[in-house]
């Protein structure tokens, strides 16, 4: 997944060039696009999908379709593997065990071969009819194109309500306007993924820490859901803490991944606030203006605390940019995606 | 390791309670050359016990092939067997404690657990037939490993187990935490399987440790799970004990506001304005740890194998038509078994060394 030194040098890269996908049959010829979709436990719609897929592309493009099974308990993979026999086009990768799908997808997307990659669920609630129509939109000039569920087919307490409360906190928190960041159906072009690392469960952000990280230009078209025929949901309401978290964390890592000393200088500036509010107490008690606060021994012990904090804050703060210096060291540094406008 | 020219290397890291090495090797060759294995026994000596290597030396004489590797002071024991499995020779690796704790006979099996297709296969000392103090101390740190190992190993600290070279080489295992090598083998996507053996005779008596053994005992099984559950989110760990503390503090600041606000009570002299203070700086103080961690993740992430893929090995069966009582056929390292094998190695490993 990672990116050699040359891939990241200069930061104009030329114009978006026209996909230009070939209409030929899929053979050993270059593939152009790479379907990837994580599977765990959807024996019984894998055919289906794969069917789906096929007749949503047909011979239209050089593409290929990688099934990534997530450690599936039932018959997915050999569903799969059957798929893979009868159709050519259709790859699947195993992970060693269930991982989770941030890691699956991640998978996919190292294997992928095709400039464009299309991410999307294997529930079959996406419909890949709306593939093309990604594609037109990339084809516009951006680096990432989601999708967003025009209208959405789930339960509407346990999915619609906590997943409309997050996309709104997303949204209003990173800055990115995709108000579905939970719809798996995006395409991404290469050089977009080849300048992010998911991690944990990153999947959700995707988005989000496309932006931050690789400087991708985002944009999104309403797609096609249908409600699940098969299998159960692989999804709870416990994320929602998760997510919460995770939240917090992508938020503070787009505004101060280049710049963590200020994140931290900021939290000592704040501590340093609060010493003085307690440190004015404590003068006023200690000098016997007020008699009632005469031994008001607390405050400047308070006020201490505070103090400590803000020297504890700038020194994680320090080593925080220790941290980031080493890591450039160790990577070298990967410049966002810049593109040239001609005029 | 490409000139394999043993099937399986012993690996006996010398660290605690040596027996004399010499009749370790006695006991423990005669089984595996029993059953067809040609075998070598390299011995990872601690400065400590370098008393025990001369008398090696007359069965050296005599052509066994004994190794012996000597390390400085505070090398860990998964140092030294990384270093002797760097220089063993067999395609497959045995560990042995310097003591005897399973039975001698039991050692082929886990070997051949290996060849039909498992990554490392540990010894489960079963039916546990030791002291009951024994199988309290073993139970108190499968309790205290608590779900990370549960239902599906039942003895991770045994030290007798069979592996594939890669799994030592891949797992991410350092310090102390070789004791723990199955549960990080299970968790970077190794198949680790589980093969009863009896308990050794001489294990059978009960075995108290000093109290400092427990307590490290007990900082690696919490280091354990904090590295298994949060490496890849640590701000989910300090994030959680952050707001906890900040919370409980931020409530107590809350209740002695009010109080002043309504019942006339001054802020000044209260102590409990004080602890209130400190639980919020603690809080903030811990979530600041925890977005530093997952500021480190974030920036080596694209160098960290986030996922390892499934090998598709063809397994040696034995069908209904074969000569019954057959023994197991030893594939030389370059059957087409062996070659597909290392092909996906290459690719799994070209995959993730891109990064």
């Amino acid at each position: 997944m990672g990116v050699s030194p040359q891939d990241c040098g200069p930061i104009h890269h030329p114009a978006p060039r026209a996909l230009a996908l070939p209409l030929l049959p899929a053979g050993e010829a270059m593939i152009s696009l790479s379907v990837v979709v994580p599977v765990y436990n959807e024996e019984e719609n894998v055919a289906p999908l794969v069917d789906a897929v096929g007749s949503a592309l047909g011979d239209s493009y050089n593409w290929e379709l990688l099934l990534v099974d997530d450690g599936s308990r039932d018959g997915t993979v050999a569903r799969a593997h059957q798929c893979a026999q009868t159709d050519h086009r259709v790859r699947v990768i195993e992970l060693a065990r269930n991982y989770g799908q941030t890691q699956a997808m991640q998978a996919g997307f190292d294997e992928a071969r095709g400039d464009v990659v299309v991410s999307m669920d294997g529930d079959l609630q996406n419909d890949p009819r709306d593939i093309p129509r990604l594609l037109a939109k990339l084809d516009e000039g951006y680096d990432l194109v989601a999708g967003y569920r025009l209208k959405r087919q789930d339960k509407f307490f346990t999915r619609k309500v906590p997943s409309w409360v997050a996309n709104r906190l997303i949204r209003a928190i990173t800055q990115v306007d995709i108000r579905d960041n939970g719809c798996s159906l995006k395409a991404y072009r290469r050089r977009t993924l080849d300048r992010m690392a998911l991690y944990s469960d990153m999947h959700r952000f995707l988005p989000a820490l496309a932006a931050a990280t690789a400087g991708a230009r985002i944009t999104e078209i309403p797609v096609r859901h249908h409600a699940r025929k098969h299998g159960v949901s692989k999804y709870g309401l416990s994320r929602i803490l998760k997510i919460l978290a995770d939240l917090f964390t992508i938020t503070l890592i787009s505004w101060f991944r280049e710049r963590p000393l200020m994140l931290f200088g900021f939290g000592a500036i704040g501590s340093l606030t609060m010493a003085l509010v307690f440190a004015v107490g404590a003068v006023i008690g200690l000098s016997g203006v007020r008699e009632d606060m005469a031994d008001a021994y607390v405050l400047p012990a308070a006020a201490l605390l505070w103090v400590v904090l803000a020297g504890y804050l700038l020194m994680v703060g320090l080593l925080a940019e220790v941290a980031l210096r080493q890591a450039r060291e160790a990577d070298g540094e990967l410049l966002p995606i810049g593109t040239e406008r001609t005029l | 390791m490409s000139d394999a020219s043993h099937d399986v290397s012993v690996l006996i890291p010398v660290v605690e309670r040596p027996e004399p090495l010499a009749a370790l090797y006695d006991e423990f060759s005669t089984p595996l050359h029993a059953a067809g294995f040609d075998c070598e026994f390299i011995f990872a000596v601690q400065p400590s016990y370098a008393g025990l290597i001369p008398p090696l030396k007359t069965l050296v004489s005599q052509g066994a092939p004994i190794r012996v590797i000597e390390f400085g002071h505070g090398v860990s024991e998964t140092a030294m067997l990384k270093v002797a499995a760097a220089n063993a020779s067999g395609r497959l690796l045995v560990t042995l404690p310097a003591y005897r704790q399973v039975e001698a006979g039991a050692v082929p099996a886990l070997v051949r657990q290996v060849e039909e297709g498992a990554d490392l296969a540990v010894a489960r000392r079963w039916p546990r037939r030791d002291s009951l103090i024994n199988r309290l101390q073993s139970r108190a740190l499968h309790i205290a490993l608590g779900s990370l190992a549960r239902g599906r190993l039942h003895d991770v600290a045994c030290g007798v187990r069979a592996m594939r070279p890669k799994v030592l080489d891949e797992t991410r295992v350092y310090g102390d935490f070789f004791r723990f090598l199955p549960l990080l083998a299970q968790r970077e996507g190794f198949v680790v399987e589980e093969v009863a053996s009896p308990v050794h005779p001489a294990a059978m008596r009960g075995r108290m440790y000093g109290a400092g053994t427990y307590l490290r005992r007990l900082l690696d099984v919490f280091g354990l799970t904090f590295l298994l559950r949060f490496t890849d989110k640590p701000l989910r760990f300090f994030g959680l004990i952050g707001s906890v503390l900040g919370i409980v503090g931020g409530l107590m600041l809350i209740a002695i506001l009010l109080e002043r606000q309504f019942a006339n009570r001054g802020l000044a002299n209260r102590p409990i304005l004080l602890l209130g203070v400190l639980l919020v700086t603690l809080g903030i103080q811990a979530i600041a740890l925890g977005l530093i961690g997952e500021m480190i993740v974030h920036l080596h992430a694209s160098r960290r194998p986030l996922y390892r893929l499934r090998e598709r090995r063809r397994r040696p069966r034995f069908e209904a038509n074969d000569t019954v009582g057959a023994p197991p056929v030893v594939e030389p390292a370059t059957s087409e078994a062996a070659v597909i094998e290392r092909e996906l190695d290459i690719a799994t490993s070209r995959h993730r060394d891109a990064g």
